[in-house]
C-alpha cells in the first residue's frame, strides 16, 4: 500500500464518523491553540520589556550607588558609605576616552506650584546632557543650558502634563514657578514622551543637578548616566567606570547596569515563565492523546471485519499497522493545524485589542506544539495499530461479519 | 435508582480500557490543577509565615509617597525628612508598644585581617523583642535616647562565624565602614527571610548608622502595637500625625503588615487561579474525551437502548443512564487525579523541604465537584442522543 | 382488549413512501392466542411494533384496553410498555454483560420496583421457566433455548396483559423450540393475551386463530386449526411481487 493510498483510505474511515473525528481533533486543537496563544502573550510581554528598555539606548551605562552582593538585594535600596558625587561624574567624563556624554541625576519628590495651582512631581536634577542621553526632545523653549554642573541655577524645564496643569491654555515660558520653597523660571517644556521604565516624563520637572541636590538636601547622586561613543566596547568601558570609581572611593561600592544586563535578567525570567506556562498548557495535549487512543481503539474494534478482509486480501502486518498509525497521526496533525490557526487568530485578536502588547507566537512554541501534537497521535496510535496488526485474519473475518 | 447505578457500573466495566482512558484524561486534568494550585497555596502560606515570623503587629513607614512616583525608595526623597524625632512622636500614640527607627545599607566590616561586605542595620535595642529575634551571647546596648550614637555592635551569627570562626567575639574590636566599634553581643541564628541570609548582618545604633551611611533621614520606621489593635485606624492616626509634623505634606508611605499581606495574598491568589485555569484546559480536553467516548457508546449500544425502551424504559431513564455513566467516569477520574495530585505534592514536599505545599480541603472537595460536573456536562449531548433514539429504529440496529 | 381501525404505517424511504401497514382493522379479545404469518416484508414486525407501543401508526386508531393510544403521552406509553406489554424476540436480545437474573430484573429497574422485591420476583420468574439454578450465568454461558427462556422470564416478570413474540423459535432447535412454545401456551392458558409472529405453520397451529398479512394488509383470517401449508396460505393476492413494502427483515441477521 502506498502512502497516498493509505491517506485516502484513512480519509474514508475518518469522514464516516464525522462527529467522533471532529471531537478527537478538537482536543488536540485546544491544546495546540492554548500553547500558541499563551506563548504569544508571553512573547508579547518579553518584547514589551525589550521595547521599554530599548529606550535606554544600547550605548548607555547606568552607574548606581551600592554594590550588588551575592546575597541579593536591590541596588539603590539602602546606601553606601561613599557618596556618588558630581566629582565622580566629572572624573568619568575626563578619564575615560570612549565616554561621549555623562549625565548625573538626582531625584526626589517635590510640590510645584504656580499661583493657586500646585501638584506633586518627580523632581529630576541633571545637566544639559540629560536630554540627549535620555532622548528627550524639548517642545517649547529650550533645555537646561550647558555649563558647569556644580553651579546650578534657578531655571526649570516642565514635563508636558505639568505645564498643562499649571498653565492651562497659556505658555509657561518665562513664567516663575515655586518648587518647594524655591523659585524657578520656566525655560522649556518637554515634548510628550510617556512612560520610560516606570518614569512618566510628562510628569517631571527638570532642574540643574546642583540646585536639586541642595533642595533635596542630598550629598549623593541617584545615578550617573554614561553615554558611550558609538562602536566602543561596552564591557571595556564598564570595567573602566568601575575602576575609576573604585580608585576614587577606595572600594568597589557601585553597580554598573547596561541595557543588556537589565533586559537579559528580565527576559530570562519571562522566558522561564513562558516555558512553564507552555508546559502546563501542553499537558492538555497529552490528555488529547488519550482521547485519540480511545477513538482509535474503538475504530480498530469496529473494523475487525474490515481488518480480516484486508488481511484476506493480502495486506501484511506492517500495512495494517501503517493504516491505523497514519489514521491516528492524520487525526492529531489535523487537530494541530486547526489549533495553529485558532491560536494565531486569538493572538491576532489580542494584538488588535491591546496594541501595547506586541503578541507574536514564538517559533519554538509553534514548532514544539505542532510536533508534540503529531507525535502524540503517532505514539497513542501505536497501541491500537499493533492490536489491529496482530489480529488473526480468520478470527477477524468471523467476528466482524 | 440503585438499579440504574448497577446497570451503569456494569456498562463501564464492560469497556474497562476505554473507560479507564477517558477517566485518565480527567485525572490528568484534575491532578495538574490540584498540584499547581497546591504549590501556589503553599507558596502563599510560606511567604505569609516568612513575614509573620517577625511579628504580625507591625506598621512600617517609609519616606516618599508611593502613589505619585511609584515605589518608595526607588525615587526616594522627601520635602521633610523622616527623622528619629518623627519616630519618637509615634511612640506616644495609643496602643503603640514600641518603635524602631531604621537606617540600613551595605558596609564593609573588618576584624583583625578578615573583612566582609554586609548589610548594616541601625536599630534601637528594643528591635529584637519586636522582631522575635533572640540574642545568644552578650546583649544589645542599654536603651536611651536613640538620637545619640555609640560605637557598639551586635553581630549576626553568620557574620560572627565569618569574622571570628569559633572564637569568642564579645569585647572584640571591629571596623565598620572604616570606623571602630566594639562587639557587645551575638544573635541567635534565625535562618533566611525570602532567601536572604538575615544572620549575615550587624546591628548598630540608629544614629550611628545614619552617620556612618551618610543618611540625613531614616529608611524606615517600624511601629509595633498591642495585639488586637485596629491596624487600619493606627495607619490613619500615624498618617495624620506625621502629615501634621511635615507641614501638611503626606510625603511618606504607611504600610500595615495586614494590608501588605492582603495585597500580596490577592496577587498570589490571582496567579494561582491563572495557573490553575491554564491547567484546567487539560480538564476541558478531558471532558471532550468523555464526550467522545459516550458518543461512541451510544452509537454502539443503539440496539441495547431500543431493547431498554421495549422493556419499558422511558426517555428520561435512558437519558439518566448515560448522564450517570459520564458523571461516574469523570468522578472516578477526578478522584484518581486528586490522589495523584496529592501524591505528587507529597513527593515535591519531600524534594523541596522549604516549600510547605498544602492542598486545602476545599480544593480537594472542589476538584471532585468540578469533575462530576464536567462529566455531567460531557454527558448531555450523548444522553440527549440516546434518549432521542426511536425505539423501533434502535431495535433494528445491529 | 385490542381494537385496530384503519391502521396505516408509512415510511419514507429516500423520498418514496413505503406502506408497511395499509388500512388494518382487527379486534383481539383478552386471553386470545393469535398467530400472525406472512411473507418477508409483509408488515408483520411493523404490526407488532405498533401493538407494542414502540411505534405509532401514521393513520387510524389503536385502542388498547379501552384507551386510544394516540391520546397517550410518551410517558404514559412508557408506563404501558412497562406494565402491560411483554416482548420476546427471535434473537433473544439479552444484555450480554448482565447475568440472567439481572436481565430479568431490568424491566423492574425501570418500573422502580424496590431492590429486594426485584431479586425475589426475578428468581421466581426464572424458576417458572425452569432456570432457577442458572440465574448468575451470563447469556454467553447459556444455550439458545435457555436464553430464550430468560427472555421469556423477563417479558413476563412484570405480569403483563399482552405478550408479543416475534419469531420466538426462529433461532432455536426443535426441542428447545417446543419447550418455549409449551411455556407460551401455559401462559396463555393462565389468561395472558398472546400474539406470535412466525414463519412456521407448526407454531401458528398452536394459536386460536391466524392472521395472514400480505403487503401490509390482512389478507386472510382463519382458525389456526385449518392451516395446512405455507404455499396455500400465501397464495392470496399477489404475494410474489411485494415491491412497495418496507424491508422488514430486521431480526434475521
Amino acid at each position: 500500500m502506498r502512502l497516498g493510498d493509505t491517506v485516502v483510505f484513512t480519509w474514508r474511515a475518518l469522514s464516516r464518523h464525522g462527529l467522533r473525528t471532529a471531537l478527537s481533533l478538537v482536543g488536540v486543537a485546544i491544546g495546540v491553540s492554548a500553547v500558541i496563544l499563551l506563548t504569544a502573550l508571553g512573547e508579547g510581554a518579553r518584547r514589551f520589556v525589550i521595547d521599554e528598555f530599548a529606550s535606554i539606548g544600547s550605548d548607555l551605562l547606568i552607574v548606581v550607588p551600592g554594590k550588588v552582593e551575592t546575597t541579593g538585594g536591590m541596588p539603590g535600596v539602602g546606601g553606601t558609605p561613599n557618596d556618588l558625587t558630581l566629582a565622580d561624574a566629572e572624573a568619568l567624563e575626563r578619564r575615560i576616552g570612549s565616554v561621549r556624554r555623562v549625565a548625573p541625576v538626582a531625584v526626589g519628590t517635590e510640590t510645584v506650584s504656580h499661583g493657586a495651582r500646585s501638584r506633586d512631581v518627580a523632581l529630576v536634577g541633571s545637566t544639559a546632557t540629560f536630554a540627549e542621553v535620555r532622548r528627550l526632545t524639548v517642545g517649547d523653549g529650550r533645555f537646561l543650558p550647558p555649563g558647569e554642573a556644580r553651579r546650578g541655577g534657578a531655571v526649570a524645564v516642565l514635563g508636558r502634563q505639568v505645564a498643562d496643569e499649571l498653565f492651562p491654555g497659556e505658555s509657561p515660558l518665562g513664567e516663575v514657578v515655586r518648587i518647594g520653597a524655591w523659585r524657578f523660571r520656566v525655560i522649556g517644556v518637554l515634548e510628550p514622551t510617556g512612560t520610560q521604565i516606570g518614569v512618566d516624563f510628562d510628569e517631571v520637572v527638570v532642574v540643574p543637578v546642583a540646585t536639586a541636590m541642595r533642595m533635596l538636601n542630598r550629598t549623593s547622586l541617584f545615578r550617573i548616566l554614561v553615554a558611550v561613543t558609538p562602536g566602543a566596547d561596552l564591557e571595556r568601558v564598564k570595567e573602566r567606570v568601575v575602576e575609576v570609581i573604585t580608585t576614587r572611593h577606595d572600594e568597589e561600592d557601585i553597580t554598573v547596569l547596561t541595557q543588556d544586563s537589565v533586559v537579559g535578567a528580565l527576559t530570562g525570567i519571562l522566558a522561564a515563565l513562558n516555558l512553564a506556562v507552555a508546559a502546563i498548557a501542553g499537558i492538555s495535549l497529552g490528555v488529547a492523546g488519550l482521547g485519540i487512543l480511545n477513538v482509535m481503539l474503538v475504530s480498530v474494534a469496529e473494523r475487525t471485519g474490515e481488518i480480516g478482509l484486508l488481511k484476506a486480501l493480502g495486506a501484511g502486518r506492517r500495512q495494517i499497522l501503517a493504516v491505523f498509525l497514519v489514521e491516528a497521526t492524520v487525526l492529531s496533525a489535523a487537530g494541530g493545524l486547526v489549533g495553529l490557526a485558532i491560536g494565531y487568530g486569538l493572538a491576532f485578536v489580542v494584538a488588535r485589542l491591546v496594541p501595547a502588547l506586541p503578541t507574536a507566537p514564538p517559533l519554538w512554541a509553534v514548532t514544539a506544539a505542532l510536533s508534540l501534537a503529531i507525535s502524540v497521535g503517532a505514539l497513542f496510535g501505536l497501541l491500537p495499530a499493533r492490536r489491529a496488526a496482530r489480529m488473526e485474519p480468520v478470527d477477524a473475518l468471523r467476528k466482524g461479519s | 435508582m440503585s438499579g440504574l447505578g448497577a446497570f451503569v457500573a456494569r456498562a463501564l466495566v464492560a469497556h474497562r480500557l476505554r473507560s479507564g482512558l477517558s477517566a485518565l484524561g480527567i485525572a490528568v486534568g484534575v491532578g495538574s490543577v490540584v498540584l499547581l494550585t497546591s504549590i501556589g497555596e503553599g507558596t502563599r502560606r510560606y511567604i505569609f509565615d516568612q513575614f509573620n515570623q517577625f511579628g504580625t503587629n507591625i506598621v512600617s513607614i517609609n519616606p516618599g509617597k508611593s502613589e505619585t512616583v511609584g515605589m518608595p525608595g526607588i525615587l526616594g526623597g522627601t520635602t521633610h525628612k523622616l527623622t528619629i524625632d518623627d519616630a519618637l512622636v509615634l511612640q506616644r500614640l495609643e496602643g503603640v508598644t514600641g518603635i524602631v527607627p531604621l537606617a540600613f545599607g551595605t558596609a564593609r566590616v573588618e576584624a583583625r585581617e578578615r573583612g566582609r561586605s554586609v548589610y548594616v542595620y541601625g536599630v534601637t535595642p528594643n528591635a529584637p523583642a519586636l522582631w522575635n529575634l533572640r540574642v545568644r551571647q552578650g546583649s544589645f546596648w542599654p536603651a536611651g535616647d536613640p538620637r545619640r550614637g555609640r560605637a557598639t555592635a551586635v553581630l549576626g551569627p553568620t557574620l560572627k562565624r565569618e569574622l571570628f570562626g569559633a572564637e569568642d567575639a564579645l569585647g572584640e574590636r571591629i571596623r565598620i565602614g572604616g570606623r571602630r566599634f566594639r562587639v557587645i553581643g551575638v544573635m541567635e541564628p534565625r535562618g533566611s527571610f525570602l532567601g536572604l541570609d538575615i544572620d549575615d548582618t550587624v546591628y548598630i545604633p540608629t544614629a550611628t548608622a545614619m552617620d556612618l551611611l551618610n543618611r540625613s533621614e531614616l529608611d524606615e520606621i517600624h511601629v509595633a502595637h498591642r495585639p488586637g489593635t485596629d491596624q487600619q485606624r493606627l495607619v490613619e492616626r500615624v498618617t495624620v500625625l506625621l502629615t501634621e509634623r511635615h507641614r501638611g505634606n503626606e510625603d511618606f508611605t504607611v504600610t500595615s503588615q495586614e494590608a501588605m499581606l492582603d495585597v500580596f495574598g490577592n496577587v498570589m491568589n490571582t496567579i494561582t487561579a491563572a495557573v490553575g485555569a491554564i491547567a484546567g484546559i487539560s480538564l476541558f480536553v478531558g471532558m471532550i474525551g468523555i464526550l467522545t467516548t459516550m458518543w461512541i457508546a451510544v452509537g454502539e449500544r443503539t440496539h441495547e437502548i431500543g431493547l431498554l425502551r421495549a422493556l419499558g424504559a422511558g426517555r428520561a431513564q435512558v437519558r439518566r443512564i448515560f448522564l450517570l455513566e459520564a458523571a461516574t467516569l469523570a468522578l472516578a477520574g477526578g478522584a484518581a487525579g486528586l490522589l495523584g495530585g496529592l501524591a505528587l505534592a507529597a513527593v515535591l514536599r519531600l524534594a523541596v523541604p522549604g516549600l510547605p505545599i498544602e492542598t486545602p480541603l476545599p480544593f480537594a472537595v472542589a476538584a471532585l465537584v468540578v469533575s462530576a460536573a464536567t462529566g455531567l456536562l460531557a454527558g448531555v449531548l450523548p444522553a440527549q442522543r440516546a434518549a432521542g433514539l426511536d425505539p423501533v429504529e434502535a431495535l433494528r440496529a445491529e | 382488549m385490542i381494537r385496530l381501525r384503519g391502521i396505516c404505517r408509512t415510511y419514507d424511504l429516500g423520498g418514496r413512501p413505503v406502506h408497511a401497514l395499509a388500512d388494518v382493522d382487527e379486534d383481539i379479545a383478552a386471553g386470545e392466542h393469535v398467530a400472525i404469518m406472512g411473507p418477508s416484508g409483509s408488515g408483520k414486525s411493523t404490526l407488532l411494533n405498533v401493538l407494542g407501543c414502540l411505534d405509532r401508526p401514521t393513520a387510524g386508531s389503536y385502542q388498547l384496553e379501552d384507551r386510544d393510544v394516540a391520546d397517550l403521552s410518551e410517558k404514559a406509553l412508557d408506563t404501558v410498555r412497562r406494565h402491560r406489554i411483554g416482548f420476546v424476540f427471535q434473537s433473544f436480545h439479552l444484555v450480554g454483560r448482565l447475568s440472567a437474573v439481572e436481565n430479568v430484573e431490568l424491566p423492574m429497574v425501570f418500573a422502580e420496583v424496590p431492590r429486594r422485591e426485584r431479586r425475589e420476583r426475578a428468581l421466581a420468574a426464572l424458576d417458572a421457566v425452569g432456570l432457577n439454578e442458572r440465574g448468575d450465568h451470563r447469556p454467553d454461558q447459556l444455550s439458545g433455548g435457555e436464553r430464550q427462556r430468560v427472555a421469556l422470564a423477563r417479558a413476563t416478570v412484570m405480569d403483563p396483559a399482552i405478550l408479543l413474540a416475534d419469531e420466538p423459535t426462529g433461532n432455536l432447535d426443535t426441542a428447545s423450540g417446543r419447550q418455549v412454545l409449551d411455556m407460551l401456551d401455559r401462559l396463555n392458558d393462565d389468561g395472558l393475551t398472546l400474539l406470535v409472529v412466525t414463519h412456521d405453520p407448526n407454531v401458528a397451529r398452536r394459536a386460536d386463530r391466524l392472521l395472514v398479512l400480505v403487503d401490509g394488509r390482512i389478507a386472510r383470517r382463519m382458525p389456526a386449526a385449518e392451516i395446512h401449508s405455507l404455499d396455500e396460505l400465501f397464495a392470496v393476492g399477489d404475494a410474489g411481487s411485494s415491491t412497495d413494502n418496507g424491508d422488514e427483515d430486521g431480526e434475521g441477521s
